[in-house]
């Protein structure tokens, strides 16, 4: 069974014209790393929301077509039962962080999950080790900054311990320092078994770890697959996003037909392919 | 507004820190019933020389002086102007004795304030019987009013570079220039608040009828000591108060 499924899913914003989503087929299985990624508007942050219920439970509308997550039905599961499958993270930290410190702000998923008072002591110390968040102990969310925000948000997301975490844009509010110390935690939890969904424009950034890049436009998802083949599909380049350096050199080579054996996603990579051609 | 410093958490480790909210609130409201019993200069000295020690042991000596000295302007206030229009017998030394229960009654109660965190006073009233989603509300606008602020003077600035003169004209002007400010801050507010709302939700808020807490206050020995010293100093005083004629030197004061 996959751990999450789209069956012909469409959604309308209550108020709004037109589809967020329109007729999505989408299969998430365990251990997957996806990117999502597509232009402003095109409906990835909705496509979240689908994931752990907060469309259609919260933001009503306009449905149609069914979306599973690890077997339920997300029109009959609300969103507090589907918190223990599917975490969310959100773009803007400030507005996730509601309690005055960092243990109080992990404990309060488990909290309301009624999880018994010493496994959520054992989890609190337990993330706060492993995301090094030891110095922001007493600090106020107001005096951190946003890169830490976002380190807590994702600290008291994984303390729900969901079995897919979902990423909307977590690195749009960050220095590029942060976002890629940020970036790099998600992968290494990918590692060790976690589902990942990651919406992100910077796909230099998250191509060589990601095991799908799913790609959406106007509420659709125009191409779905391994990241290099996705990436060399001339659609990149008609919805306009962001591909990176390396690629577009790909690309540019093609078109004047000198093929390269493998799709690069860096220069490291690109480097490698053009010595390679040039010795044959 | 320097004076509300005293009512502001402040971390410390310290006996009165240590003790249960609920004791601290018993406390605070005996002591603060006791200042409202009297209003002659000697009993409210005695009672300031009292509260000071118990400031002392929450280590925040220091606060409450900074606190006292921003009051001295409004105490002086009150003893001119209730000095000129008291139609008691010595309105002067009843004006000192008025301005010396102000200061008994905010230090009483800012041995609550100054000694328990926003956290533990919403787990005290949860404890007390409190919703859950009620003291959470609490504690929550403790957490957003910082971000609020910025955001008003973020909009202010915004305004400001699009030629709004805030601070231009009279009363009248100033107070309309106040509009371009709330309008914003409302919408922007209520956005904050269906985000906020939405992680909420998503982090299973209101899942469960049987929420559990980390951390949850115990009423110690030492607490209910607190609490039984309390009430029994309340209880004595108000008894010598009321029901006995006080001596001569308790009402003592200045001659004019
Ligand atoms: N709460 C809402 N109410 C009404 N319409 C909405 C709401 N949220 C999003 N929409 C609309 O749904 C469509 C998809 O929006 P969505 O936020 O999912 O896009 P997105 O891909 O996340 O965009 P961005 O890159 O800007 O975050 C947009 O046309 C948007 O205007
Ligand atoms: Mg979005």
């Amino acid at each position: 069974m996959p751990l999450v499924e789209f069956v012909d899913f469409s959604f309308k914003y209550l108020g709004s014209d037109n589809l967020a989503l329109r007729k999505i087929d989408l299969r998430i299985d365990e251990g997957e790393y996806i990117v999502i990624t597509g232009p402003s508007g095109c409906g990835k942050t909705t496509l979240c929301r689908a994931i752990n219920g907060l469309v259609p439970q919260f933001h009503r509308g306009y449905i149609a077509g069914h979306v599973y997550v690890d077997g339920h039905d997300t029109r009959e599961s609300r969103v507090a039962e589907l918190a223990r499958v599917a975490g969310l993270m959100f773009q803007n930290p400030a507005n996730q962080l509601v309690t005055l410190n960092v243990a109080k702000e992990i404990a309060f998923g488990p909290e309301n999950l009624g999880v018994e008072p010493d496994k959520i002591r054992a989890r609190v110390e337990e993330l706060i080790e492993t995301l090094h968040l030891e110095h922001l102990r007493e600090k106020h969310p107001h005096e951190m900054s946003g890169g830490q925000q976002q380190m807590v948000a994702m600290a008291a997301t994984l303390a729900l311990e969901p079995k897919i975490l979902v990423a909307d844009e977590p690195t749009s509010n960050l220095d590029p320092k942060s976002a890629e110390s940020l970036l790099a935690i998600l992968s290494d939890l990918n590692r060790d078994g976690m589902t990942l969904v990651l919406v992100e424009h910077r796909l230099d950034l998250v191509s060589r770890n990601a095991t799908r890049l799913v790609l959406m436009d106007k509420g659709s998802i125009v191409a779905d697959g391994p990241p290099r083949k996705v990436l060399s599909l001339p659609i990149c380049e008609e919805i306009g996003i962001g591909i990176p350096k390396a690629t577009q050199v790909y690309k540019h080579l093609k078109r004047n037909g000198c093929v390269l054996s493998r799709v690069p996603l860096t220069g490291e990579e690109l480097a490698i392919s053009v010595e390679e051609a040039c010795n044959k | 507004m320097s004076f509300l410093e005293v009512f502001q958490y402040t971390r410390q480790e310290s006996v009165i820190h240590n003790l249960d909210p609920r004791a601290k609130l018993v406390i605070s409201i005996c002591l603060a019933g006791i200042s409202l019993m009297f209003t002659d200069i000697i009993p409210m000295v005695l009672m300031i020389c009292f509260l000071i020690p118990l400031i002392a042991a929450a280590k925040s000596l220091k606060r409450w002086a900074t606190s006292m000295r921003g009051l001295l302007p409004l105490l002086l206030f009150i003893i001119v102007f209730n000095t000129l229009l008291s139609t008691t017998e010595y309105p002067f030394s009843h004006s000192i004795g008025l301005s010396l229960r102000l200061v008994a009654l905010m230090t009483s109660f800012s041995l609550f304030f100054l000694t328990v965190h926003p956290d533990e006073l919403s787990q005290a009233l949860i404890q007390m019987g409190i919703r859950f989603e009620f003291a959470f509300a609490m504690s929550m606008a403790m957490r957003y009013v910082p971000t609020l602020g910025q955001e008003a003077y973020a909009i202010m600035d915004a305004q400001r570079a699009r030629g709004v003169e805030l601070d231009k004209g009279n009363m009248l002007k100033r107070i309309r220039n106040i509009v371009p400010i709330i309008v914003p801050l409302i919408i922007v507010s209520i956005r904050r608040a269906l985000s906020i709302a939405e992680s909420m939700e998503s982090r299973g808020f209101g899942a469960s009828e049987k929420r559990t807490y980390m951390e949850t206050l115990s009423f110690r020995k030492r607490d209910w000591g607190v609490v039984f010293i309390s009430l029994l100093g309340l209880v004595i005083l108000i008894h010598f108060r009321f029901f006995f004629s006080l001596p001569e030197w308790v009402s003592w004061g200045l001659p004019f």
